[in-house]
């Protein structure tokens, strides 16, 4: 709780220093305010065990709440790094966009240290209508506005299936705890009741929304191509882990004894977000609309560690999302001053960059083969824990599609790595990247490899 | 209190589908209000007046006002709806109808049961008052209520943002 006290306050502070004339400092402080938070939340890990759960059962910081909160931190710290150099491609000022960042992470915390339904839905409310603001806040794009016009219009749509999945929850079993609930389904004549499966079903629907599975991913494509790209990045890393966190702990923490029902409907949803997402990004020329593909047939895999259900996929989500993340902020850091210099949103803006920026250009492909699941990198681990997870629940057709999908997105991805290693550059001059990109670049680069040869930093503290 | 039920479910039921199926939007926003004053008619019922007058002044009074002045001023009160295409109908249509088809079969399964020492104990009968509402909203839902302020502040924000004339 106090993570979240705290993010809430940093965000007010933010917002006040909006109003007077020291911009130069904001960013500073946002950062610094975010590590302290960071640290007095890592302080919190050893008193955790004996933490119940709080205010009426509202919320309750386990280890798993703990780590999550932990990763959404670290990895907002990556993004805000590079506000500065984004700052002009917004029509939003710095301090306000900062604080609509600092409120989409509350939300996030919330979504992730929750065991009432109600806390729920308001960290997903919280976290998606500072996304909504942030889809649009290129007010003179005609892109941006339709991303957030689409955006608003389909999340508040899912927000209604959420609302309505949990009043049916709440009517079959007479609860919103998710301990309560767990209890109450341990009977099976609740358990079999239709009123409980189709409300299972429509929260499964709009969470499936949130993190863009298929069928439910119309959205991604244009609001990660709308939005302005340093949003996209937020959208792809952080809201991402968030909403995968809530999924988890939903069906972890409540659903877990029910009948295979929802498995069943999961693993159909799993196995078509995987195979649709490649297919479809082999097809597109933009960056980012590949990258969107990309992160729905990511989110496939990780839905594989939610169809297991146990307390090794806790480890299983938390390092994919670590490893997806780490990779995908490194990308798009390098795309943003790309997307700057030529005003193109295609892959050819990646032409000949080996040549104008080598650093930068073997990080991005570095990142690339982290996503392919090459190893050494972080990426490789990621995949293979899952798929060995899956397979230990005896998933065998999953784990199939899954590595034929693997074998697939190899293709695109290469496609970039082809593109700034072998093709002619559009023009001869170098691409300067600004030294806090290049901080990132450096942290996203070490973690991925670090990560993948020593699984065990992120494996061993979920013990 | 039954017919009155039946009676009001039918009023909302109907006056729903009309406010989809109504051509001008201006007729859709009256069916709309219509809807929230029967559903506001079933908080009644369950003797939750508070919640009742709420719903009437918040949504019915303010919001569809709102409403109805966007729609007045940026000039929609005409059949404005493009044709969709057959493909676009049958796919809204049968998706529709699934979903119409599960809640159906779940809800016709349920029984309900009336919880006889709840309703003895009278507790039945003033839950929905305001002094009910404000201690079950400060004690037990505490920690929402407080957090819903970073919700509304961080749309604030964001309507603020989106909506000022030169930000810069």
């Amino acid at each position: 709780m106090t993570t979240i006290v705290l993010l809430s306050l940093l965000g007010l502070i933010t917002l006040i220093t909006g109003l007077f004339t020291i911009k130069r400092y904001i960013l500073p402080i946002v950062v610094s305010g975010l590590l302290v938070v960071f640290a007095i939340h890592t302080s919190s890990i050893s008193i955790i065990n004996e933490n119940g759960p709080m205010f009426n059962n509202m919320m309750k910081f386990d280890q798993f709440s703990i780590l999550f909160s932990g990763l959404i931190l670290l990895l907002t710290v990556l993004i805000v790094f590079q506000t500065q150099k984004f700052e002009g491609e917004t029509d939003i000022p710095l301090p306000e966009l900062l604080t609509l960042f600092l409120f989409a992470i509350t939300g996030a915390l919330i979504m992730v240290s929750y065991t009432h339904l109600v806390m729920l839905f308001l960290g997903i409310e919280t976290l998606s209508i500072c996304l909504y603001v942030l889809a649009g806040s290129r007010r003179s794009e005609l892109s941006s506005n339709e991303a957030a016009m689409k955006y608003f219009l389909m999340g508040a749509f899912a927000s209604g299936f959420l609302l309505f999945g949990i009043t049916l929850i709440y009517g079959a079993t007479g609860s919103f705890h998710l301990a309560m609930i767990s209890a109450q389904i341990q009977n099976p004549a609740i358990a079999n009741s239709p009123m409980l499966i189709a409300g299972i079903l429509m929260v499964l629907i709009a969470l499936a929304f949130k993190v863009g599975a298929v069928p439910f991913h119309f959205w991604t494509p244009d609001v990660y191509e709308g939005s302005p790209t340093l949003v996209t990045s937020f959208m792809a890393t952080v809201v991402k882990t968030a909403g995968f966190a809530a999924f988890f702990r939903l069906f972890f923490l409540a659903f877990s004894h029910t009948p295979p029902m929802w498995n069943q409907t999961l693993w159909v949803i799993c196995a078509l977000t995987m195979t649709l997402g490649n297919i479809t990004a082999i097809y597109q020329n933009q960056v980012k609309r590949m990258m969107a593909y990309s992160g729905i047939a990511h989110t496939g895999y990780m839905l594989m560690a939610i169809l297991a259900l146990n307390q090794v996929a806790v480890s299983g989500i938390l390092f994919y999302a670590t490893a997806y993340a780490l990779a995908t902020i490194a990308l798009f850091a390098v795309f943003i001053t790309l997307q700057k210099n030529y005003k193109l949103d295609s892959i050819e803006s990646f032409n000949g960059f080996a040549k104008k920026n080598p650093f930068a250009a073997f990080v991005v492909a570095a990142s690339l083969c982290s996503l392919a699941g090459i190893p050494p990198l972080a990426g490789f681990f990621g995949k293979f824990y899952i798929f060995s997870l899956a397979l230990k629940q005896q998933n065998f057709w999953l784990v199939i599609i899954a590595i034929i999908n693997s074998c697939i997105s190899v293709y695109y991805y290469f496609r970039i790595i082809v593109a700034m290693y072998m093709k002619k550059a559009m023009d001869e001059q170098t691409i300067e990247i600004d030294r806090m990109s290049y901080l990132v670049l450096i942290i996203c680069m070490l973690a991925s490899l670090v990560l993948g040869l020593f699984p065990d930093l992120i494996l061993s503290l979920n013990a | 209190m039954v017919s009155i039920f039946y009676f009001l479910s039918f009023l909302a039921v109907i006056s729903a589908f009309m406010v989809v199926i109504a051509k001008n939007p201006i007729h859709s926003v009256l069916y709309l209000i219509m809807t929230f004053f029967a559903i506001a008619g079933h908080y009644v019922l369950m003797n939750a007046q508070f919640l009742a007058v709420v719903n009437i002044i918040v949504y019915a009074g303010a919001i569809m006002v709102l409403f109805l002045f966007v729609i007045m001023l940026l000039n929609l009160n005409t059949d404005a709806e493009q044709n969709k295409s057959i493909l676009i109908r049958l796919t809204g249509i049968v998706a529709g109808g699934i979903l119409m088809i599960t809640l159906i079969g779940a809800f016709k399964q349920v029984s309900i049961v009336k919880d006889t020492t709840f309703y003895a104990s009278g507790q039945a009968y003033d839950i929905g008052l305001v002094k009910n509402l404000g201690n079950t909203l400060f004690k037990e839902f505490l920690v929402p209520f407080e957090l819903s302020s970073i919700l509304f502040l961080a749309a604030m924000v964001g309507a603020v943002m989106l909506g000022k004339k030169d930000i810069k």
